[in-house]
């Protein structure tokens, strides 16, 4: 007979609002996202992972209202509130919160939230005990999280009911200063413990230096800046290899926001989903550019959300052009999708073209990530 | 049943069959690459014996094979025609599946049957010394012998990627005497100019090309050769069809189709043009299939204009499929079929839709290749897979009509140099490259016109 397994539960509410609306993170810009329209997207995702717990013989642990115990009771899981917290949650209501989780002793820490969020868990988790993070935030390089809100349910059920092992993984964090001016400068905050399953986890995101890495991005800017003279507008993802594009038109771009140019000029810097929106209705003729981030493999989901389904189903998914070096596809096991919207993430999936060199692709195949997820479910 | 279909020694061709005879469009003329007219035969005598160009020139149906050239050629040919029983049998098809298999020659491909005339001509009017390129490494091996067998110096560029992947085509090349060094090299301007902007460049046959033509215009008494693209070679390469209608003529049965692999064009022309009057004159139904990789798909998604046959522009611009002299392939393993541009002549005919073509994915192509491997035995280099695959497929579609189709595939060579590739399809990592036909044929849409 399995005991009962005590989990520590926190959602971070605002993670993940400043996305959509063009804020490169959300820490302390709460209110500015809200201001633009943002709405709240963690608790959802929360609810998507807590629901393949059903029936678990598990006590959550949890924080007041919003920070978890609401999310629990809608999904009828087994809880208690260990630590009350204010309406406007904050970083120390999420250290708080985990104190009390290892008070109590808990055999696992989950939360929902981004970097941010994760930054805070471990600073006060350390690798005592192994924590997952379901993907809601704007950034999240760090290798705690799973690649999907159902992946991450299946993944805290395969450790509580089996024997899943337990790796140490890095916490990292972009500067959101700097992020927000344009330079990717990635620290490592800390080391976590963490349930280990290939499929499931990210990898943590990798950034590339080598020289012959750049040469690449540069054949790949190269071919782009001959087909972008084609009179369409071209939507910019974020990331260095769209970067690179950019410095090839002699263009200004903001790493990792959006940007849209044509006819070899930018029209919009920073683009978020409204102001793509407009766009699109304006200019007739559009594409999207977009490089998968990192080792995690995501075209979509992370990282750029202005790029939303609403955008993507606009410009349609046929003029979506995918690029990336070889040297990351080459450590990039997939590539995945996860737009928020599952039938429109069914239909970017299959086998693609990725540009990878001066008229040079590679055929990739690019899954919905809730679907890798799902294939999995019954493996553990 | 027989497995083998062996022709005696005496059947060995004594002509070249020239298919500019038969031509349903006449071919388009090389031209000068500074003035853009049509090149006479003394632009080319700097870098070719008179005796070549007078063939690359020709348009006799004929041209008689030296006694000499004879002589040696009999070390391996004629080459045999196998009957792939357990290949079918595997299959469980009941389709006739063939292969001629040029593996045998003492350099492992087809190239020794142009290598030893290129290399006979070039003796006879006193060259002492010859430059020329290789992709996988297979001309550059054939084209050592012939030279070690003449008497002649060889210097020969091999590509990068595969002076990497193979490291014993060196070795044999220096068994029989050649030199051979990686491309792009420091030894001559084209190289340098490569390295200069792309350190790490894994090179291409294009590269390699500009380098062995400058090598040749700048040494004393030294000429070029070339083991693919011009009408010589693909002349000197029509022994392998020539025999195979005899072969097939002895067991009573004749191709409906032909697959064979195309890089710049030599062994699968040599294979199927002694066909072509059957075709186009007694109106037989022959398929010829040319079989290239995705990563590099010249005939299927090329232009058909002018262009370079090298990097660097020094060749005469021929009228063919191409990619752009400028395009560089990735570093596929079937480093043979690395080449922007295609023979003239092959293209021509596949322009008047004589011929056709198809391109094939390398995993799929390695897949072809250890099922035959596992049936028949031979272990296929990776160019050659690429008419593997599309054969395979063809004789599985026949399970489901029921059609004894016969099928014929030009085995160009072996892969026993290629156990690096095959160990890296078995690890799981070969990447499916492909060419991004639409995203070009926008960029070159609005590319400047010079």
């Amino acid at each position: 007979m399995i005991s009962l397994k005590k989990v520590g539960f926190l959602i971070n509410p605002i993670a993940g609002m400043g996305g959509a609306v063009g804020l490169k993170g959300t820490d302390g810009l709460a209110e500015e996202a809200r201001r633009r329209g943002a709405k709240p997207v963690a608790t959802h995702r929360a609810e998507t992972a807590l629901k393949k717990l059903l029936g678990l013989d598990a006590l959550f642990f949890t924080a007041s209202g919003k920070m978890g115990e609401s999310a629990l009771r809608r999904c009828g899981l087994e809880y208690q509130v260990v630590c009350q917290t204010s309406e406007e949650s904050s970083a120390e209501d999420t250290k708080k919160t985990c104190r009390s989780f290892l008070d109590r002793c808990a055999d696992l820490v989950v939360f929902c939230g981004g970097d941010g969020t994760a930054r805070n868990v471990s600073g006060v988790i350390r690798s005592q005990v192994p924590i997952i993070g379901i993907p809601a935030g704007v950034k999240m390089h760090s290798g705690v999280f799973t690649i999907s809100p159902q992946a991450a349910g299946e993944l805290i059920r395969g450790y509580l009911e089996g024997d899943l092992n337990v790796r140490e993984t890095e916490i990292v964090d972009v500067d959101e200063e700097k992020y927000r001016a344009g330079t990717l400068d990635t620290k490592i905050y800390g080391i976590a413990a963490t349930p280990y399953k290939p499929a499931l986890v990210q990898e943590r995101k990798q950034i590339y230096s080598a020289s012959s890495e750049e040469e690449f991005k540069e054949e790949i800017a190269i071919f782009a800046s001959e087909f972008m003279r084609d009179g369409s507008a071209y939507i910019l993802g974020a990331g260095t290899t769209t970067a690179k594009i950019a410095e090839v038109l002699r263009v200004e771009k903001t790493l990792l926001g959006v940007d849209v140019v044509k006819d070899g000029r930018v029209i919009c810097t920073d683009a978020s989903e409204e102001d793509l929106l407009g766009i699109i209705d304006e200019v007739g003729e559009i594409k999207i550019i977009v490089s998968p981030i990192g080792a995690q493999g995501f075209v979509l989901g992370r990282g750029s959300q202005q790029i939303s389904p609403k955008v993507l189903r606009k410009v349609g998914p046929e003029n979506l052009i995918i690029v990336a070096t070889p040297h990351k596809l080459k450590e990039t096991p997939r590539l995945l999708v996860e737009t928020g919207d599952f039938d429109l993430d069914e239909t970017i999936s299959g086998r693609r073209q990725v540009i990878c060199g001066y008229r040079i692709a590679q055929l990739k195949d690019v899954e919905a990530s809730s679907r890798v997820g799902m294939d999995q479910s019954g493996s553990f | 049943m027989k497995t083998k279909i062996l022709l005696d020694e005496e059947e060995l061709p004594k002509r070249w069959y020239n298919v500019a005879a038969d031509l349903l469009t006449p071919l388009d003329p090389p031209l000068h690459p500074q003035t853009g007219e049509p090149l006479k035969p003394e632009d080319l005598e700097m870098i070719f014996p008179k005796g070549l160009i007078r063939q690359e020139m020709s348009t006799d149906r004929w041209i008689d094979i030296p006694d000499e050239v004879r002589e040696i050629l009999r070390l391996w040919r004629p080459t045999p025609l196998f009957r792939a029983h357990r290949l079918e049998e595997h299959l469980k098809t009941p389709a006739k599946i063939y292969y001629k298999y040029e593996g045998v020659s003492p350099a492992g491909s087809h190239k020794p049957n142009t290598a030893v005339p290129q290399a006979y001509y070039n003796m006879k009017e006193g060259v002492e010394r010859i430059a020329t390129e290789t992709g996988a490494g297979q001309w550059g091996s054939a084209l050592s012998m012939a030279t070690c067998l003449f008497d002649i110096q060889c210097r020969v560029y091999m590509v990068r990627a595969s002076f990497d992947q193979k490291p014993y085509r060196k070795s044999i090349m220096q068994v029989w005497g050649a030199e051979c060094v990686a491309s792009p090299s420091e030894l001559t301007n084209a190289g340098r100019m490569i390295l200069k902007e792309h350190p790490n460049t894994g090179g291409s046959l294009g590269i390699a090309i500009s380098e062995a033509v400058e090598d040749a215009a700048t040494h004393e008494n030294t000429n070029y050769a070339l083991g693919s693209v011009l009408n010589h070679v693909l002349l000197h390469q029509t022994v392998e069809g020539q025999e195979l209608q005899k072969q097939m003529a002895m067991v009573e049965d004749y191709p409906d189709v032909i697959y064979g692999c195309v890089g710049g064009g030599s062994n699968f022309p040599g294979m199927v043009f002694p066909f072509i009057p059957d075709k186009l004159k007694e109106k037989k139904e022959i398929r010829m299939v040319a079989c290239e990789p995705s990563a590099c798909p010249t005939l299927t998604k090329g232009l058909f204009t002018y262009d370079f046959g090298d990097t660097a522009r020094l060749t005469p611009l021929l009228k063919m499929y191409t990619l752009g002299h400028d395009f560089i392939p990735p570093s596929i393993h079937a480093g043979g079929l690395r080449y922007h541009g295609d023979a003239p002549l092959l293209c021509n005919l596949v322009h008047d839709r004589v011929i056709e073509a198809q391109s094939f994915h390398q995993n799929e192509v390695f897949k072809a290749a250890v099922t035959f491997a596992r049936t028949e035995g031979i272990l296929p280099a990776p160019e050659a897979s690429h008419a593997l695959k599309p054969a395979i497929d063809d004789a599985i579609a026949c399970k489901k009509t029921g059609e004894e189709k016969t099928i014929v595939i030009s085995l160009s060579g072996h892969g026993h140099f290629d156990l690096s590739s095959y160990d890296a399809y078995f690890a799981g990592n070969l990447e499916d490259y492909e060419y991004p036909a639409e995203l070009v044929k926008q960029s070159l849409a609005n590319l400047p016109k010079f």
